[in-house]
């Protein structure tokens, strides 16, 4: 029904895979022994030179082709050092976009132009992306978009109001999903995805602040903008198209259940050598769980990995939405476990990690849930699968 | 491209068309009372699937662990009224390592719980004697597969069941789970040998919770089945069920629970058998069975009752298959310790390892 023809008795590594894990286990430890980082929870945090450090061991765009400043690595390479950046809370927020989103994206629909003129300098640390995709009046129900293009001598001019667009203003540019047609019914059809450089004239970035006064994510205002026609990315028009091809890596990578991992490891040390049967138990049920769901991100990754050179031969989408929503809740069972087995008030600048993870953690609970797709936008994904058609 | 290979495939296609043609709920319900059906059984043999990862040469047919558990895991789908798991991957991996050849007919494996048989030998014989509950499939057994205790040994005996006591007893779906009493038992020396590498009672137990583990799969994606089947079929307030986005949301959560009980079950396989070739350790075989045994029960925990939950009254009857795949669930995710007995089990090798070894431990293959 689903995972159909995925082999979980393999599930092996390649050598090089391995090779790679202590490497990035090598660079992490010696980075949280010089203190160049203090590892957080929640979202993950925006630290540019700790950017730079990882392009210089080539782990940004691991996977591109080398004349655009990748390394040409395999796909599974890249899951170990996303998995080894997420154990370790490393500050990945200025890389991940462009890592995650804009490089497959431009590889796969993007001019030259484009390609040379971003790639290079993203797989560099030097150049970050934000994604504008979501809009006051569209959330869940993206093409509705109202961010509109219009057709002027040589490019677009663009106006309309991003929300939720997180590090825009750390950002250099970030894609916009906008409408090139007015919609006259066929709601899918006439989005196109253009690149804004966030300090082209008539943008503006205005702080949404986190519950906690955090600055994550932002407001981002189009006020006739002037985007040349070579910032289209693929073909106007075929913008909704462009964004739905990538769900199953999006949705299935180690960031979907990991994110409070480091918050288990951190109970671990404090329940002790020998807690109790209580503790014993729920410990043992969350690693069961997190094995498993690894083993079905893994199985993904693997099933993909040579078929991602060629487009994707198995569909996994919908197996992605099911890793996502079963992901997302298992990372709260960290949570409430840390909470439920310990006497800890929870205290956001506590110095001790276990304390401050907590802290975290609950304060960001809701945020995976949300982003990248709903639970119930997710959920009626896969029984859309399940079901078919209902008539 | 990480997709099982063609024989594989090809085995879990006839096993699919051998259960297909050979289960129905007339033969489910009639098995539940004879305790299981001799009719299934012969095709079964005959196909060779009881005997799937038993080598060749020890009267087996080849293959591995993986493709054992693909047929268990189609046989759990079918609640195929059977001991396939009993005969291959227990009692035929207990004869095959210990170097004895695995009999044809159904056979019973034990302990499965606790208790201990003992072993002694007099002249060229062995006189075995104990006590063993709930052995499943024991009455109807050709033979009953035993690990006796010799002193500080254990041994592999392949016994005659009319030899025993045996007092039926019986599952929640009516699964023959029978009393076996030996008092004084005489076994001829050929029937039995020293318990070969690996054959232990631990080992015994991991097998079985993965047995179990797989076979709960298969039965999930059932109850799933039946489920997608009937939101799209029942209708309510002149619409099918399936089209209430509260039916749609339960069903995905389902669909969740299914993948990661067959994702957990098979992964393990897949370990157990990378350990056999030494390419995982002993304690990567604990980890990885208690995960499975842990996952599946608690996926089969929310998958039951969603299941009934989606099919209302008509789910509940006897008449209504579904019963035959929840009651096999509630029994089976008991049977070689449920998961809070393993979740403990973890929990403390875990916490044994230290917060440090946490990752490592999660990432290694
Ligand atoms: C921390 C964070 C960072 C983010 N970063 C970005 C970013 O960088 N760029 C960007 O573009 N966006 C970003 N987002 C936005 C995110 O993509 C949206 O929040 C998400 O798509 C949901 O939209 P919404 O918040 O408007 O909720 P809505 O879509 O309004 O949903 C509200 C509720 O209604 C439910 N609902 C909606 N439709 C249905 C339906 N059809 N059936 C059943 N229930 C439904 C939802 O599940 C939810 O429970 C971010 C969000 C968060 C929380």
């Amino acid at each position: 029904m689903f995972f159909e023809n995925v082999d979980f008795s393999g599930l092996e590594l390649p050598p090089a895979a391995l090779r790679l894990r202590e490497e990035v286990r090598a660079f992490l430890k010696a980075e949280v022994a010089a203190g160049t980082f203090i590892p957080h929870l929640g979202h993950t945090e925006f630290d540019a030179d700790f950017t730079r450090r990882v392009a210089e061991r080539g782990w940004i765009g691991m996977t591109w082709p080398r004349a655009y400043g990748g390394q040409e690595r395999s796909y599974l390479e890249r899951f170990v050092v996303t998995e080894e950046m997420l154990a370790a809370a490393a500050p990945c927020a200025a890389h991940w976009f462009g890592d995650r989103q804009t490089g497959p994206s431009l590889l796969r629909y993007g001019s030259e132009h484009l390609k040379n003129k971003y790639l290079p300098v993203i797989a560099r640390g030097e150049c970050y992306f934000a994604l504008g995709m979501s809009e006051p009046n569209s959330g869940s129900d993206l093409a509705s978009v109202r961010t509109r293009a219009e057709r002027v001598p040589g490019g677009w001019r663009v106006t309309g109001q991003k929300v939720w667009t997180s590090w825009a203003h750390k950002a250099h540019a970030f894609f916009v999903l906008c409408r090139t047609v007015p919609d006259i019914g066929k709601r899918h059809d006439g989005l196109s995805q253009l690149i804004v450089e966030l300090d082209a004239p008539g943008v503006t970035v205005r702080p949404i602040r986190f519950m906690n006064g955090h600055h994550h994510f932002n407001e981002v205002f189009l006020d006739n903008v002037f985007i040349p026609d070579d910032m289209v990315v693929g073909e106007a028009g075929q913008g909704w198209k462009q964004i739905t091809s990538e769900l199953a890596f999006e949705r299935s990578g180690p960031e979907r259940y990991m994110t409070t991992f480091a918050l288990l490891v951190e109970l671990t040390r404090r329940l002790g050598q020998a807690p109790d049967e209580r503790a014993q138990e729920m410990v043992g049920r969350l690693t069961a769980r997190l094995w498993t769901l690894r083993r079905m991100s893994l199985a993904i990754a693997l099933t993909l990995e040579p078929a991602s050179a060629d487009g994707g031969a198995i569909d996994l989408a919908t197996e992605a939405a099911l890793v996502k929503d079963m992901g997302t809740f298992y990372e709260r069972e960290i949570t409430d476990a840390a909470r439920l087995l310990t006497v800890v008030e929870p205290t956001p600048d506590a110095t001790d990690s276990f304390e401050r993870y907590l802290a975290e953690t609950i304060v960001f609970a809701p945020i995976s849930t949300i982003r990248g797709g709903t639970t119930q936008v997710l959920r009626t994904l896969i029984a859309r699968r399940l079901l078919g058609s209902l008539k | 491209m990480n997709v099982p290979d063609e024989a594989r495939l090809m085995l879990v296609e006839s096993a699919t068309r051998l259960f297909t043609d050979h289960v129905d709920q007339k033969m489910l319900d009639a098995a539940k009372h004879d305790g299981w059906s001799q009719k299934l059984w012969q095709v079964l043999e005959q196909a060779e699937l009881p005997r799937v990862s038993i080598p060749e040469e020890l009267g087996g047919a080849g293959g591995t662990l993986s493709d054992a558990a693909a047929v268990l895991r189609v046989a759990g789908r079918y609640c195929a009224p059977v001991p396939l798991a009993e005969t291959g991957m227990l009692a035929g991996w207990m004869l095959a390592c210990s170097g004895l050849a695995v009999p044809r007919g159904p056979l019973a494996v034990g302990p499965v719980h606790d208790e201990t048989l003992t072993a002694r030998k007099d002249g060229g014989r062995w006189i075995i004697s104990g006590k063993l509950a709930r052995v499943p499939w024991a009455r109807m057994a050709g033979r009953l597969v035993l690990l006796a205790r010799d002193g500080d040994r254990d041994l592999v005996a392949s016994v005659d069941p009319a030899q025993c006591k045996i007092t039926p007893g019986r599952n929640l779906d009516d699964e023959p789970r029978d009393e076996v009493v030996l008092e004084d038992v005489v076994l001829p020396d050929a029937d039995a040998a020293p318990a070969g590498a690996g054959v232990t009672r631990e080992m015994l137990c991991y097998r079985g919770a993965l047995a179990r583990s797989i076979a709960m799969a298969g039965a999930l994606e059932r109850a799933l089945e039946l489920s997608v089947a009937y939101a799209q079929q029942r209708v309510q307030f002149g619409r099918k069920i399936g089209q209430f986005q509260a039916i749609q949301q339960e069903l995905a959560r389902f669909a969740g629970e299914v993948a990661a009980a067959v994702a957990a079950a098979l992964s393990t396989a897949g370990v157990l058998e990378r350990h056999a070739v030494g390419k995982a350790g002993h304690e990567d075989v604990m980890l990885a069975v208690a995960t499975a045994k842990i996952r599946v029960a608690q996926a089969a925990h929310e998958g039951a009752l969603i299941a009934h939950q989606v099919h209302g009254a008509i789910g509940v009857t006897d008449e209504y298959a579904l019963h035959h795949s929840t009651l096999r669930l509630w029994a089976w995710r008991e049977e070689f310790g449920n998961e809070a007995k393993w979740a403990m089990a973890l929990g403390r090798a875990i916490h044994a390892r230290g917060a440090g070894e946490l990752w490592a431990t999660l990432t290694k293959n």
